[in-house]
């Protein structure tokens, strides 16, 4: 055999390697209730924030326990307890994705991602504000 | 019925466009012409070819200078103007907001090609007329992103002199009909705060001349293919490939410099899919640096050149395909908004690469090699192994940032892993690891055939340095995981064999020892980014919790009470002591002290200032502040503050209460005897109701019930109060008289009864003054992190070197 057939072949093991341990590191989107299901597996669950329920930090008990109420896209709402501190502007947050499981009832989040509004979608309530104004 | 705006300048706007479309069509022309030039003797389409290649980039240079004059007037008739500046801005960022939006990206890009075209034009001899025939392809695709005109339906690129009232956007809105509209924009939208920053000034300008730089091996080999001349474009090329490699090293390495210090993630490296796709073609082009070193000396490995050379301007398409086309939607923190661009970025992609495919495939037998094996002894096998080890890298990091794109293409559904960090270092620790062995051990092997006895006589105080060196940082650092210790020992083993190679092997001859530097600047970025990021220590330890584990980060963020707290960190004790605000920065002012043991006083040591930036629009952004040190980095940040103080969020709708002013709202509960609670400043006990308080007060009948509530009020230093709010049901109707216990800055009010279980309620407001200005925040200690910087300036000082030495071998020849 040729070194190059030796090379290719741990080449080709490592990259059926690299994709398979991607497979198995990749998270899911997920709804609440397939969270539910399979409560020891980490899911990211896209949402909106419930702004009429109350949200919770109080950094002198913990700065690291910030709880609110997620609504997914399938309409099931849900408590979120993001151990992080509250992020900047939540409030005005578009779209939630939180990353972590369910536990007892709450969805246990170790991260968030907001989406903010984004630059293009919103230029246009910019303008109406922008010209209303007198 | 034409409205008459006022106050609009559309001559700008006109000279805009019609440089767009000379842009273009100059490019195209140039494509044609260069093309025709590559085969024919006559001069005539070469001069025809430089002619619409002058006249594009005066096109090109020329809308770069209007959009900056129409952004420095705040011209914001324009859509581009309006989206990305405004008034308040600091001069500074002007530039940022150049380059801000996709369409001045795309001119950045443009114009960096036009730069080196004409180098190419001036000093690429024979090879003009072929590589520039291609860098005028790319023109014509990179022209056709800001043409803005509508083909058949299908909007092609964006033109960055639309005019405000002409953006579909805002088609239907009132404003297009008021002649006047101009006057009644304020401002423009201003730029994203996370771009003021004066990294963001050079580190796009910096990394889309790394980019545009990758486009000139590409075009070499092509115009290889095309001139059928296989082999000897690698010798003019290999300068290009090495200022690719420094350029975009150093904007990669500035774009990390960014994110550290002006994002929030604490760190420099984050393995967002934008920094991957930046990555990923900086270390196919580093792969092919080294092929083409391989093919300079030993003729060999020709279509590797190719098929690196092909893959580099790939990956740079895909990276701007992946970062534009907005596919990455929630998976990264800075790519772009999709401008619907996808299917044009997908057709210029799939052109260049079905181009390099057919000509590479047509060729495919001119370039087969047949000759016998490297030997295992060889310099060129180790660096084709190398090669291969960074293309094992890119396959890894590729396919996992590419996975918006197959739920895309497939219709699936997964996310990026929970763990992104854990997940990527996985793969690239051992990449590393490799990747600093070889660069330890390569130069030492001679190209063809070495001696292995001569080599590991070489090699052998290099190896025994380096381990003692990871002993005793086992020692002096702290154990880590096996695989960082073996990382550490492959990082240094890489500087210090490559420092004994310039010393014993080039006899400190620092002109020939190019490469030697660079490679110890890529072992000392390893090192640094290794030790930083594994030693990171995070010194505002929240204690208040349960520990949740690993994968459930909860102890990382502290509050501290401004000028009450001084809270232990790490070796420090630190205090919140002032908060300031200037323009749209509110600054945050942390002081750092030191315990004296002599005197036992804590010595101030350094303040930080982390800030807060204030932006309605796209939401508050806190922006870390870093102490510097030589051995290392106090970094600190605003997680958390409350920055509309005046806004209470206590306040419950449907209150009776009167509200006083000095007061905050009232917040109520409900109480039996001997329950408890606490204010922001206080315990408070309900001991008891009284029922048998004085009546005449309120002139009662017998039938009138009075009663109080018995409170004893307790304050931090265990000083108590007593306080008797009363409530009184006289004729039917309820009065209450409030209880205020001055020192406290609290009042209470007994509101209710609830006869069934017992229960009061009671009310209590605490003076505006009680709430104490807090913060939330998170310092980390990056140890050694200067070693990553220092690593940086040798790869940029190394490449310098390496490339003045091959512009001088290729000047010689060409005077032979």
């Amino acid at each position: 055999m040729k070194k190059t057939h030796i090379i290719a072949i741990v080449i080709i093991a490592i990259a059926i390697g690299a994709i398979l341990s991607t497979l198995a590191d990749s998270s899911t989107y997920a709804s609440f209730r397939v969270a539910e299901e399979e409560p020891s597996k980490t899911f990211h669950v896209v949402g909106k924030l419930n702004k009429d329920k109350p949200q919770e930090y109080n950094p002198k008990v913990d700065a690291d326990l910030f709880s609110f109420f997620l609504v997914d896209n399938e309409g099931k709402e849900k408590q979120v307890q993001l151990h992080k501190a509250k992020p900047q502007d939540f409030e005005k947050s578009e779209q939630i994705v939180v990353i972590g499981k369910m536990e007892a009832g709450n969805f246990v989040a170790s991260d968030i991602l907001m989406k903010c509004p984004s630059k293009y979608n919103t230029s246009s309530e910019d303008m109406k504000a922008v010209t209303s104004q007198r | 019925m034409d409205i008459q705006y006022i106050g609009e300048q559309l001559l700008w706007g006109k000279i805009g466009n019609l440089l767009v479309f000379t842009a273009f069509t100059a490019a195209l022309l140039a494509a044609i012409s260069f093309y025709f030039a590559i085969r024919n003797e006559d001069k005539t389409w070469r001069k025809l070819a430089r002619q619409a290649f002058a006249i594009h980039t005066i096109s090109v240079t020329g809308i770069f200078a209007l959009l900056f004059y129409l952004i420095l007037n705040h011209r914001f008739e324009y859509v581009y103007v309006w989206e990305h500046s405004n008034t308040i801005m600091p001069l500074k960022y002007i530039l940022s907001c150049f380059w801000e939006g996709q369409e001045g990206s795309f001119l950045l890009w443009m114009f960096w090609h036009c730069v080196l075209g004409w180098v190419l034009i001036l000093t690429a001899g024979e090879w003009e007329s072929g590589v520039m025939f291609v860098i005028s392809m790319v023109q014509v695709f990179l022209g056709s992103m800001i043409l803005g005109v509508v083909i058949l339906g299908y909007k092609l690129g964006n033109n960055p002199f639309v005019l405000l009232r002409e953006h579909p956007d805002f088609a239907n809105l009132p404003f297009i009909k008021m002649p006047d509209y101009l006057a009644r924009i304020k401002d423009g939208r201003g730029l994203n705060p996370l771009l003021q920053n004066y990294w963001m000034t050079i580190h796009p300008p910096t990394l889309f001349l790394g980019f545009a730089s990758t486009v000139v091996p590409f075009a070499f080999a092509i115009a290889g293919l095309l001139r059928k001349k296989f082999s000897e474009w690698i010798k003019p090329a290999l300068p290009w490939t090495f200022f690719g490699v420094m350029i975009l090293g150093t904007g990669i390495l500035m774009g990390a410099a960014w994110a550290y210090e002006s994002l929030s993630f604490g760190g420099f490296w984050a393995w967002d899919p934008v920094e991957n796709a930046s990555l990923v073609p900086w270390m196919t082009l580093v792969g092919l640096a080294h092929v083409m070193l391989i093919y300079k000396h030993r003729k060999r490995s020709l279509i590797s050149n190719y098929i690196l050379a092909i893959a580099t301007f790939f990956f740079i398409l895909y990276s701007t395909f992946l970062t534009r086309s907005g596919i990455l939607g929630n998976s990264s923190v800075h790519a772009f908004t999709d401008l619907g661009m996808s299917g044009h970025l997908l057709i210029y992609m799939l052109f260049f690469l079905v181009l390099s495919a057919f000509l590479l495939i047509k060729n495919y037998n001119a370039l087969k090699e047949s000759h016998e094996e490297e030997h295992l002894s060889s310099r060129e096998f180790w660096m084709f192994i190398g090669m291969l080890v960074l293309v094992i890298g890119c396959l890894q990091i590729t396919f996992t940032t590419s996975l918006p794109v197959f739920n895309k293409l497939f219709g699936l559904n997964m996310a990026a892993p929970t763990d992104a960090i854990d997940h990527y270092n996985k793969w690239q620790v051992p990449v590393a690891i490799f990747i600093c062995l070889l660069i330890g051990i390569a130069q030492y092997f001679k190209y063809k055939k070495s001696e292995w006895k001569d080599i590991r006589k070489k090699l052998t105080l290099s190896l025994m340095l380096s381990l003692l060196v990871t002993g005793l940082s086992a020692f002096y650092l702290g154990t880590y995981r096996v695989h960082y210790y073996i990382l550490f020992f492959a990082s240094v083993f890489a500087v210090i064999a490559n420092l004994s190679y310039i010393i014993t092997i080039l006899k400190g001859k620092l002109s020939n020892s190019g490469a030697s530097i660079a490679h110890i600047g890529i072992g000392l970025i390893l090192l640094g980014a290794l030790v930083s990021n594994s030693k990171k220590e995070v010194i505002s330890r929240n204690l208040k919790n349960v520990d949740l584990g690993k994968d459930m980060p909860n102890k990382e963020n502290i509050m501290i009470e401004q000028k009450i707290d001084t809270l232990p960190m790490g070796s420090y004790y630190v205090t919140y002591s002032k908060r300031e605000t200037e323009g749209v920065n509110v600054f945050f002012t942390i002081e750092y002290f030191k315990l004296n043991p002599l005197t036992g006083n804590k010595e101030k040591q350094f303040e930080l200032k982390p800030f807060v930036q204030l932006n309605e629009r796209m939401g508050n952004v806190a922006e870390p502040a870093t102490k510097h040190f030589f051995d290392k980095d106090i970094y600190t940040h605003i997680t958390y503050a409350e920055i509309e103080k005046a806004k209470s969020d206590h306040g419950e709708e449907g209150h009776n209460h009167e509200e006083n002013e000095d007061y905050q709202p009232y917040k109520k509960q409900m109480l039996a005897v001997g329950d408890t609670f606490i204010t922001s400043n206080s315990f408070v006990i309900l001991r008891g109701l009284k029922k048998d308080l004085d009546r005449k007060d309120f002139e009662l009948h017998d039938s009138d019930l009075i009663v109080g509530a018995d409170l004893m009020v307790q304050d931090i230093n265990k000083t108590t109060y007593e306080s008797m709010p009363v409530f009184v049901i006289k004729d039917f109707s309820v009065y209450t008289k409030t209880s205020v216990v001055d020192e406290l800055g609290l009042k209470f009010e007994f509101s209710k009864i609830d006869p069934g279980t017992g229960k009061i309620e009671l009310a209590v407001a605490e003076k505006k003054e009680n709430k104490s200005d807090f913060i939330v925040m998170k310092a980390i200690i990056f140890p050694y992190i200067n070693i990553l910087w220092i690593g940086c300036l040798f790869m940029i000082i190394g490449s310098l070197i390496a490339i003045r030495k091959m512009l001088k071998k290729v000047r010689k020849a060409d005077n032979i």
